[in-house]
């Protein structure tokens, strides 16, 4: 056509060439139903949260043991070998010994719910933390090993330099001393869980019908229905809806990412802003008696403002025609609170609910839909790569049982986001996608599984909601010895080492920045949108 | 002839009534490609310039790679770039996380691209935070400059609600949007009446309209098909929904769907295939009117009382016009709006047993009687209780209890609703301490 330069484009007369259309590839995706609760009365609350501890550790120890064996099978100190013991109160004082539990943190701010109730305290949910140690006095943390039969404090100079959180399963080597605690010298965790290979799950033809492409990452729209937000969240949908690129200048360096070629997007959480959702209506004086006295459930329009979710549903609504959307619910969503958060109800969204799948109908499973609302965390394939992701409260309440901030309680940025993947890591490595749930953060009490620990390594495990955008990929152990996974449906000989991309998604309301991911390589790129702050602003 | 007709629009618009013309609602509005529209707002802007200096101010969208903010680290100037030199893989270490020290540099090295919406007087200062700049268009036009560039959603949105009745499935070639043939859409759903204040909201993008947009449609569209047949079928309910009613007259609608739903229902549930059938065959015939039209309402309503709907499909020998009857009774109650919630909760429990009594709820009863203002009684509720039989085993048995329970609601003015409701409701629902949470945790 003649176009040289990218500016001629669109800043010339009118012209009458004809446009094609620019047609998206399809997007492979088949989702997993790991952390659907059941419906209705089937949903009982009644259990004790115990269940998932012990659940947990049944399913985590033969793996950690596995490892331990590999690690201290023969080891010695002094002629003394290392005894395996079944239970943490068989370990006897002065031995060496090495034993499998559940990690539990006992730390001065975690919110504590015996304490709570004696101090009458318990109508309210606790103020959430930057961190439940108490910078100034570090020795009020303990950390302790526990199992069925009861707890083994652990101490040493080991414990200094790793990270650990409550509800990780993890096997210690070392020797109880003359004080009754259990002095570790070395420490094991499950380790990456068996990686499932590309296309696993789907049908072979899916593989080849998938073209190379992009998957679109963001969280924390932040819609809270004011215009003041929606500038970015415009230029965004012009964005993917592919209004804002030329269509000469294609796949040249230095050009935005092709719209085109991003088959999917992925909302993980926060899609509506944080104060609406907390605000209770106000009730006081003589409309407060009022409303007492007619008591009127469902709509009501004094109590309710219903434009950050018409915003969000028009907003999805506009890009569906053209893309295919997956959407978590967060912290601030419509949605339950305790996690697993179930899908955002379709009745939320009157505009984009056409594209969703048809309502279950009977025992069959239904194809997902186009506009899928999922939970979260979530977990599921999407271009034959497994993907499993958080809204970021995982993330969050982990990053509280650790030592990042200073005595002041400062926390630097960077170490933060860096602290924040290391703890993605550590995830992956203790097979817990959650290990604070049911401990910290609100969750089901699962009775016959806990769909937190991960059977599957993923390939891709992303959070959202995260101050700040950062991504690694992390490695796992040599696969030969891999004699742990049988339990997990065998392993598979030329496995390769498995490799995952961690993904910190930052928040788009903060940042405005979108993730794109490659479909094939699972390199991660970066667009942001925003205004430039220019004269007027500065003025 | 429409690329004629933009300076017009845009000398209508944007001089005389002085408001803001973005590339998207010009593209709208005229119905033109998007990268037309941006080449008309440049034109106009250039030739209205020309002739009268500063009476056109112009927003540009820059895209492209901006300059590392700080030079701290040195970005790669080319995204693919990075493709070789990419992430390091992290050295293998059993569980030694602080091994990611190398991560920080690898995580910067990741491609930052950027669109940037800047106001004609920043252009040039813009410009230069660019290392490189892919593409750059006009964003919009408006008589003066913008102080708040927060007012162009308000464009967006203004201009969502009057193209709202254009299905971007059938315009999105025509706008520039990107296509995709996978689309799956179900049809039939009815779009909410668009709200009353376009202001802050945007009503529904797809009124049930347009016969003759389904031949055009590119993009597969499940059930296409049975939309005009649909439109004769069903012509009683159909101007109930599209007007934005009266409250009054939506719960009559309300009803219909309800008891529409319920053949469907029977339907979907004695014969499964034929759904997933309908949606990857050609849909023809009756069954997807019924399917298609009856759906969504009552889809979601059902959706809503997942208890409810087990009983009532797999239970058919009550009569729709029972159903109606029932649900009749129940809006009525709710109209007095004197009382509360219990009433609306009441269908999904109390009513189920009704239906077809599950043998095991059935047995468990509630008692409640009212003193003082206080309002007590005690029910039965299903326990497990271990035992040792006489063989010296321990064995878990679910047996049938009375626990108590007391209430600091005030009571019910139970003779109000009693003759309401029918003979065996009455028993279930009104007495059963209006359904109140307690009893249906008790339940098990």
């Amino acid at each position: 056509m003649g176009i040289d330069s990218p500016e001629q484009e669109f800043l010339r007369a009118p012209s009458t060439q004809q446009y094609e259309p620019v047609l998206r590839n399809p997007s492979v995706y088949n989702p997993l139903d790991t952390f659907r609760l059941p419906p209705g009365q089937d949903r009982q609350y009644q259990q004790q949260y115990g269940d998932m501890y012990f659940l947990r550790l049944a399913k985590l120890k033969p793996a950690v043991e596995a490892v331990a064996v590999e690690a201290w099978e023969g080891f010695s100190i002094a002629g003394e070998h290392a005894r395996r013991v079944e239970r943490v109160l068989d370990v006897r004082q002065g031995e060496l010994c090495w034993v499998a539990g559940t990690i539990y943190m006992e730390m001065p701010l975690k919110p504590n719910i015996l304490r709570d109730l004696t101090e009458d305290n318990f109508t309210l949910a606790p103020p959430p933390r930057k961190t439940y140690q108490d910078p100034s006095h570090p020795e009020l943390t303990e950390i302790m090993l526990e199992d069925e039969s009861g707890r083994l404090r652990l101490v040493g100079s080991k414990l200094g330099s790793i990270q650990l959180a409550t509800g990780a399963i993890i096997a210690v080597l070392g020797t109880e001393n003359a004080n009754g605690d259990f002095e570790a010298i070395d420490i094991k965790v499950p380790d990456l869980a068996r990686q499932p290979l590309r296309w696993e799950r789907d049908n072979p033809q899916a593989s080849k019908s998938s073209k190379k492409g992009k998957i679109a990452f963001v969280s924390g729209l932040g819609i809270t229905g004011t215009s003041s937000d929606n500038l970015t969240l415009e230029l965004l949908a012009d964005y993917l809806l592919g209004y804002s690129e030329s269509s000469t200048s294609r796949n040249e360096d230095g050009s935005v990412p092709d719209a085109n070629t991003i088959t999917r997007l992925i909302i993980a959480g926060n899609s509506l802003g944080a104060s609406i959702i907390g605000e209770a209506p106000s009730v006081e004086g003589t409309t407060g008696k009022k409303i007492a006295q007619q008591k009127k459930y469902g709509y009501d329009a004094s109590a309710y403002n219903a434009s950050p979710i018409t915003q969000l549903d028009s907003f999805l609504a506009e890009l569906l025609p053209s893309l295919p959307i997956t959407i978590m619910p967060g912290e601030t969503d419509p949605a339950n609170f305790a996690l697993p958060q179930q899908p955002i109800h379709r009745a939320m969204f009157p505009r984009s609910r056409a594209y969703c799948a048809p309502p279950p109908s009977g025992e069959e499973k239904a194809e997902p839909g186009w506009f899928d609302s999922v939970t979260n965390p979530w977990e599921g394939d999407v271009e034959g790569w497994r993907f499993w992701g958080s809204s970021g409260q995982n993330v969050d309440d982990v990053l509280r049982y650790l030592n990042f901030a200073d005595e002041d309680g400062n926390i630097d940025p960077n170490c933060d986001a860096e602290e924040r993947l290391r703890i993605m890591e550590a995830m992956l490595r203790w097979r817990c996608g959650v290990p604070t749930a049911p401990d910290t953060i609100w969750s089901y009490p699962f009775q016959t599984n806990d769909p937190f620990v991960m059977l599957a390594c993923p390939h891709l495990f992303f959070t959202g909601n995260q101050p700040q955008f950062k991504t690694a990929v992390i490695e796992g152990d040599n696969p030969l010895k891999l004699g742990e996974d049988t339990e997990m449906g065998g392993t598979d000989e030329d496995t390769p080492v498995p490799t995952v991309r961690l993904l910190s998604i930052p928040k788009f309301r903060e940042t405005g920045e979108l993730v794109l991911v490659d479909t094939e390589t699972l390199e991660v790129e970066l667009v942001k949108f925003g205004a430039f702050a220019g004269k007027e602003d500065k003025q | 002839m429409v690329v004629a007709d933009y300076k017009k629009y845009l000398a209508e618009n944007v001089l005389n009534e002085r408001s803001t013309v973005t590339y998207r609602s010009l593209g709208r509005g005229l119905k033109v490609h998007s990268t037309l529209a941006k080449q008309m707002l440049y034109d106009f802007h250039h030739t209205e310039n020309a002739k009268k200096p500063r009476s056109v101010n112009a927003t540009y969208i820059l895209t492209g790679i901006q300059k590392a903010e700080e030079s701290t680290t040195t970005n790669s100037t080319k995204p693919n770039s990075s493709s070789g030199n990419g992430d390091d893989i992290m050295p293998s270490s059993p569980y030694i996380p602080s091994s990611m020290a190398n991560q920080e540099a690898a995580g910067d090295q990741v491609p930052i691209s950027s669109v940037l919406l800047v106001r004609e007087e920043d252009l040039e200062g813009a410009k230069s935070t660019f290392e490189s700049i892919s593409s750059i268009y006009v964003y919009s036009l408006q008589s003066t400059i913008l102080q708040d560039l927060n007012v162009l959603t308000d464009v967006a949105r203004e201009m969502l609600v009057n193209h709202a009745k254009e299905d971007p499935l059938e315009y999105g070639k025509q706008w520039g949007m990107i296509q995709n043939k996978n689309v799956k859409r179900r049809t039939g759903a009815r779009p909410p009446p668009p709200p009353p204040a376009p202001s802050s909201t945007i009503p529904a993008k797809r009124p049930a309209q347009s016969d003759s947009q389904q031949s055009k449609t590119e993009v597969k569209e499940e059930r296409s098909d049975s939309k005009p047949a649909q439109c004769q079928n069903t012509p009683s309910t159909k101007p109930a929904e599209k007007a934005a009613a009266p409250p009054k007259k939506e719960k009559g609608s309300l009803f219909s769907s309800f008891a529409k739903a319920k053949p469907k229902l029977k339907k979907e549930s004695s014969s499964t295939p034929a759904v997933s059938g309908a949606e990857s065959a050609e849909p023809s015939g009756a069954e997807d009117v019924v399917l298609g039209d009856a759906s969504d309402d009552g889809e979601e309503q059902e959706e809503l009382f997942p208890e409810s709907k087990k009983p009532a499909s797999t239970e058919t020998r009550e009569s729709r016009k029972e159903r109606e009857d029932r649900l009749r009774k129940m809006m009525e109650d709710d109209d007095d709006e004197d009382e509360e919630m219990p009433d609306a909760t009441e269908p999904e429990e109390p009513s189920a047993p009704i239906d077809q009594p599950p043998p095991k709820q059935a047995e468990l009863k509630v008692e409640a009687t009212v003193a003082g203002g206080r309002r007590r009684g005690r029910r039965q509720v299903m326990k497990k209780a271990v035992k040792k039989d006489s063989e010296g085993y321990l064995v878990t048995v679910e047996e049938p209890s009375w626990e108590s329970f007391s209430e600091d609601e005030p009571a019910p003015p139970p003779p109000k609703r009693k003759p309401v409701v029918s003979a065996p409701k009455a028993k279930a629902g009104a007495k059963a301490g209006q359904g109140n949470i307690m009893s249906f945790f008790g339940k098990k």
